[in-house]
């Protein structure tokens, strides 16, 4: 009953820095790694050629971020298991070996190239360069909202788990299931009336849909 | 579930990209028309809810541990349209702040975790609840079986879309997803179920705030939806079903791939080695899923027998009876 | 003219209890009041009628003015920018991804775009002491700065009221004197509705006590608070700041 470990580590995926990749527009780098992925996701299964290629650039992409490789490289790891479980699954089949070697290399640059946007991106840049691109607004107000509550929101969800487990002594798994349970739940109630409150906040300071 | 980038071929990705596209706008367009105003920052806390929940996760034994999806709890408390919002706003942000789940792949990850499973929840939830005595109890047991169905849904249009790519062949992939979803689909039910008992418990009204198809146009997206749904089984799916094993070619054909190598490479190992025993394989593959489900929806019933409160207490039931009970 | 005016204000909560009885007070142009009383007293809910944010359906003529002006629909959108209410979470108020957009949310509802809009929040973060904070994420900054940054909010709209809602509550001792130094700093009229009684003593020269929805006192805060029997009939006490400064209590109450 904690805070999925792995994920809780890719909260901050952002890596402040002043490099120039850094201070790219993020409009140029968001278009520049959707591009790289599109070629590299719809390649052909075995360019062997254009992987390296891509891998390449990407290694000096990081080097100029000047973000410790090691980071990079950690949180790839935490995201890879997921592509490997779902890829081993290739190696039972005809040729399977070739084709699991093909799309894990795919996913692995894809990978990257995503965590490197991240890791030199501030999400909030991110958000900014939506409205841009004329995304709905309600779309958009969605998607900020929820970046700015997330972290609130587990925030509260971790004390109120402490505060659980200080008054629980001995814990079956069937306990441990409705603790959850009561937790998600009041996180839920919780939120609601934090949207009541957000939402009085937005009219006070003129919101207007 | 998260499909990676390089799992799907242009074809998949950009079919599971139009309708994705297609859901998510007409979702955008009912939210906009029925929500009330004071209801626009719920569906931003509601998403970093969800984002949360899927973040907590529960032991499931042997040292395993699950999470949450979410969709049929979005469903629950927010009703269809603010629920695919919801969920399509997660997978958006996970997709690009965590690298959890393909750029390419959005859309098909969007269409599977978004609009398959919540259309699918939604849908089984009103059937139940449709069919039940309207009490809190058989909106619990609809929503345990409800939420089983649309992680077995949103699998099956996942592995559909794997084969349909050539990544991993259907008769790998199919009894794959479907078994290990059967078993985090009773999960998720679980889950589910004990967030809305508990919610029902301390805050029913906030059970009545889904706005459902009882409302102005709600049949309208309900179609529609549905139809993206059954549009998007019959290309991923469809092909590997049908028992006659030039299916998939026939398949390719009305949608326009035939030229597409993908769409043979796939159908020629089929011919090698698996026709011989498909139609053993559909029909067990047919006959599992029939199973789970009747083992998912007697485990609904026995949960809802457990957590529903009594009717005595006119605070136990919503307030607002919702899409369930809407004429 | 006032800058604020409550007259026989009522309001019951949807479920039937009364919330605020015959409420009136008046708030000078640049008047710190206090407001004090114990929980669920109203302090709150009074806070958010002065915005138009309660009732649900604004009534008509309305009970209360701002400036002269009724807050009344037609109204509502200049009565907002002029009363800035901060809420007593200030997680609930900082609902933007940065401090600066956040900052520029009231002003950019007002219309204020480009360069202006900039400044705008440069100077009101300035004078809340956190310039150079545009590009902070709120939930990277100390409670007492986000105070302030809400804070800030408010005067970037320009507002000519402040109304708080438990300012200093959950701020450390620096958080609470920075607060109140700012508060003292700025020229606008405020309604501080709070317990920390000595930052009422501190810094505002008349006092409201509200009980159960109704007004129970109003006066000069150290007769008021001198008052030990009224304190504690309603929940507070006399604090111990007083002690000091007012050896010898007044009973005098209007």
């Amino acid at each position: 009953m904690t805070v999925r470990a792995v994920l809780r580590d890719l909260f901050s995926p952002y890596h402040p820095g002043t490099s120039a990749i850094h201070r790219l527009p993020a409009a140029v780098k968001l278009g520049a790694i959707l591009a790289l992925i599109l070629v590299l996701a719809f390649l052909p299964a075995a360019a062997w050629a254009a992987y390296a290629a891509a891998a390449a650039l990407l290694l000096l992409a990081a080097l100029l971020s000047r973000v410790p490789l090691s980071r990079l490289a950690q949180r790839l790891l935490l995201i890879e298991p997921f592509a490997l479980g779902m890829a081993l699954l290739a190696l039972f089949q005809p040729h399977g070996l070739q084709q699991f070697l093909a799309i894990m290399t795919k996913s692995t640059l894809c990978l990257s190239a995503l965590v490197l946007l991240s890791a030199t991106t501030r999400t909030t840049d991110l958000l900014r360069l939506l409205s841009r691109l004329r995304v709905p607004p309600l779309f958009i107000t969605t998607l900020t909202l929820m970046h700015r509550y997330l972290f609130v929101l587990l925030d509260e969800a971790q004390r109120m788990q402490r505060a659980r487990r200080s008054r629980s002594l001995h814990q079956g798994r069937w306990a441990t299931w409705h603790a959850w349970a009561s937790v998600a739940a009041h996180l839920f109630v919780r939120s609601a009336d934090r949207a009541e409150r957000i939402y009085a906040a937005m009219c006070a300071r003129g919101w207007k849909t | 579930m998260h499909i990676p980038d390089g799992f799907l071929d242009i074809k998949t990705a950009a079919t599971c990209g139009a309708l994705a596209l297609t859901g998510v706008g007409v979702a955008l367009h009912t939210v906009r028309r029925t929500l009330p105003e004071r209801r626009v920052p719920l569906v931003g806390l509601a998403a970093a809810f969800v984002f949360a929940a899927q973040m907590l996760n529960f032991p499931v034994g042997g040292g395993a541990s699950g999470h949450l999806m979410g969709s049929v709890l979005a469903v629950v408390l927010l009703g269809p349209s603010a629920a695919v919002l919801v969920m399509t706003a997660v997978l958006v942000l996970q997709c690009f702040m965590f690298a959890d789940g393909g750029v390419t792949a959005l859309g098909a990850n969007v269409f599977n975790m978004a609009l398959v499973s919540t259309f699918t929840g939604y849908a089984v939830y009103r059937l139940l609840c449709r069919l039940g005595p309207d009490t809190p109890r058989t909106r619990l047991m609809a929503t345990a079986f409800a939420a089983w169905s649309s992680t077995v849904a949103a699998a099956l249009a996942c592995a559909g879309e794997l084969a349909l790519s050539g990544t991993i062949l259907w008769a790998l992939v199919s009894p794959t997803m479907l078994g290990s979803h059967m078993f985090i689909g009773i999960g998720e039910g679980l889950i589910t179920t004990l967030v809305v008992a508990a919610i029902a418990r301390t805050r029913p009204e906030l059970l009545g705030a889904r706005q459902g198809p009882g409302q102005a146009g709600g049949y309208v997206e309900f179609t529609v939806y549905g139809l993206l749904v059954a549009l998007g089984l019959v290309i991923f799916v469809a092909p590997f079903a049908s028992p006659s094993p030039d299916g998939l070619e026939r398949a390719a054909a009305t949608l326009g791939f035939e030229q597409q190598t993908a769409a043979t490479r796939i159908a020629s190992p089929l011919n090698d080695y698996a026709v011989a025993g498909l139609d053993t394989t559909a029909l067990s593959t047919i006959l599992a899923g029939g199973i789970g489900a009747v083992v998912a929806f007697i485990f609904a019933l026995l949960l809802a027998r457990a957590f529903a409160l009594p009717e005595r207490a006119p605070s136990a039931a919503p307030p607002n009876d919702g899409p369930c009970c809407a004429p | 003219m006032k800058a604020l005016e409550v007259r026989n204000l009522s309001y019951r909560y949807p479920d039937g209890r009364a919330a605020l009885r015959d409420v009136s007070l008046e708030l000078e142009a640049g008047e710190r009041l206090g407001l004090i009383g114990p929980n669920g007293a109203g302090k709150s809910t009074l806070l958010l009628h002065l915005n138009g944010l309660l009732p649900e359906r604004l009534d008509s003529p309305s009970p209360i003015h701002v400036f002269g002006r009724p807050v009344e629909k037609a109204h509502l959108s200049g009565v907002r920018a002029q009363v800035g209410l901060l809420f007593q979470d200030p997680d609930d108020q900082l609902f933007c991804p940065t401090v600066g957009e956040d900052v520029a949310f009231g002003p950019r509802q007002l219309g204020l775009t480009g360069s202006a809009l900039t400044a705008r929040v440069a100077a009101a973060l300035e004078q809340v002491g956190l310039a150079g904070f545009e590009e902070r994420l709120p939930h990277r900054l100390s409670h007492g700065e986000k105070h302030r940054v809400c804070l800030a909010g408010l005067l970037a709209c320009e507002a000519r009221v402040l109304a708080l809602d438990e300012p200093t509550s959950s701020l450390d001792p620096r958080g609470r004197r920075e607060l109140k130094a700012l508060l003292q700093r700025l020229p606008m009229a405020q309604i501080i509705a709070t317990h920390d009684l000595e930052l009422v003593v501190e810094i505002c020269p008349r006092v409201l006590v509200l009980d159960q929805g109704a007004l129970v006192a109003a006066g000069p805060t150290c007769d008021i608070l001198n008052d030990e029997a009224l304190m504690l009939a309603h929940g507070l006490e006399r604090p111990h700041i007083l002690q000091h400064h007012h050896p010898h209590p007044s009973s005098v109450r209007s």
